[in-house]
């Protein structure tokens, strides 16, 4: 990432094409308006993901903005959709998930369907136009394998290269390897997690 | 057995934001906060509705809409987080977490959702406050979340 933005920074938003995703009409219009202010001339409204399907396979959007909790088609299986169904570069467009209950079992959801960034409410356009800012100057590398594609999900540092003093032992390697053992069932993965009462 | 591969992407809208022109971030905030600012009589009016869905669903007690609980709280958080609510957002967060909580355990009690439900409407009536009676209320609501936690 490069400096933190200052308030006399420019952005320009007035090339972008932005398609707002919400099943809410209200939140809609309101996530349009603050768009808006941030200076976006082109901005698509849909009440559904399954519309949005529709817009994207007809035309190329900049930035897409997509409430995580919606009936039928929600946010993260849209990103799903979006990241391992569309042909390039649809699939890479940048996606900001929106959700009001941030419960951590759906941030760990949005990371996984592929999603470049979580804003969790309350949401204030600073903080908003932050992230898009970040996505902008997002330098993470793309993943794709079977089993995901979106940006790298990793966090921790990469720390130094391999030859060079410093690093630690937590450091991360910037090659992703081919995976040493078989996947796990998800019901594996269920059972991991799952709350179970010890005796001790 | 996976083989991951990963490769650099610039997007079109880092392209577009490099571009010169634009307006300057503090201009571009302030637009925004007050076209925001413009939706708030109709959107504290959608929560006012909303808490009055909770209230009406707590009185009926339907036991095979628990998941409607949990909705009509997160629609009510998701309206409460465009706007400087402060308590309000506190309590419906709360609200959306012991829901939640409940319907994984299936253990859902009734007293739990209320005790929520009548916090919001003070805080709600407070003018969404924040003062020494909405941290109280918070820090109830906060003890009845962790009751609710599996141990």
């Amino acid at each position: 990432m490069s400096r933190p933005p200052k308030q006399s920074d420019r952005v320009n938003l007035e090339q972008s094409t932005v398609l707002l995703i919400d099943d809410n009409p209200q939140a809609l219009d309101i996530l349009s308006s603050v768009v808006q202010g941030f200076g976006v001339r082109e901005q698509i409204k849909c009440a559904s993901a399954a519309a949005a399907t529709d817009i994207i396979k007809q035309r190329m959007i900049d930035l897409i903005l997509v409430d995580c909790a919606m009936p039928d088609m929600d946010g993260y299986d849209f990103v799903r959709w979006l990241r391992r169904e569309t042909p390039r570069p649809t699939c890479l467009t940048p996606v900001i998930m929106l959700t009001g209950h941030a419960a951590r079992s759906k941030i760990q959801k949005s990371r996984d369907c592929g999603a470049s960034f979580v804003v969790a409410k309350p949401l204030t356009p600073a903080v908003l136009l932050q992230r898009v800012i970040w996505l902008a100057s997002d330098e993470r590398e793309f993943v794709q394998c079977d089993t995901y594609m979106g940006p790298d999900r990793r966090v921790r540092n990469f720390g130094p290269p391999l030859d060079m003093p410093g690093r630690r032992a937590g450091d991360l390697s910037t090659h992703v390897g081919a995976a040493v053992e078989a996947n796990m069932d998800q019901s594996d993965i269920d059972m991991l997690i799952k709350p179970m009462r010890v005796a001790l | 057995m996976t083989e991951a591969r990963t490769f650099k992407y610039k997007s079109n809208l880092s392209k577009q934001m490099s571009q010169p022109g634009g307006r300057s971030i503090h201009d571009a905030v302030r637009r925004a906060d007050a076209a925001l600012e413009g939706h708030r009589e109709s959107g504290m009016l959608a929560v006012t509705t909303a808490l009055g869905q909770l209230e009406e669903a707590c009185r009926v007690r339907d036991n095979a809409a628990h998941g409607e609980i949990y909705e009509k709280a997160a629609a009510l958080l998701d309206m409460a987080g465009f706007f400087d609510t402060g308590p309000l957002y506190g309590a419906a967060y709360s609200l959306c977490e012991i829901t939640d909580l409940m319907l994984a355990s299936g253990a859902w009690a009734w007293p739990s959702v209320d005790v929520h439900v009548r916090a919001l409407r003070l805080i709600l009536a407070d003018g969404c406050v924040e003062g020494e009676t909405s941290a109280a209320l918070l820090a109830g609501l906060r003890s009845v979340v962790a009751r609710s936690r599996p141990e």
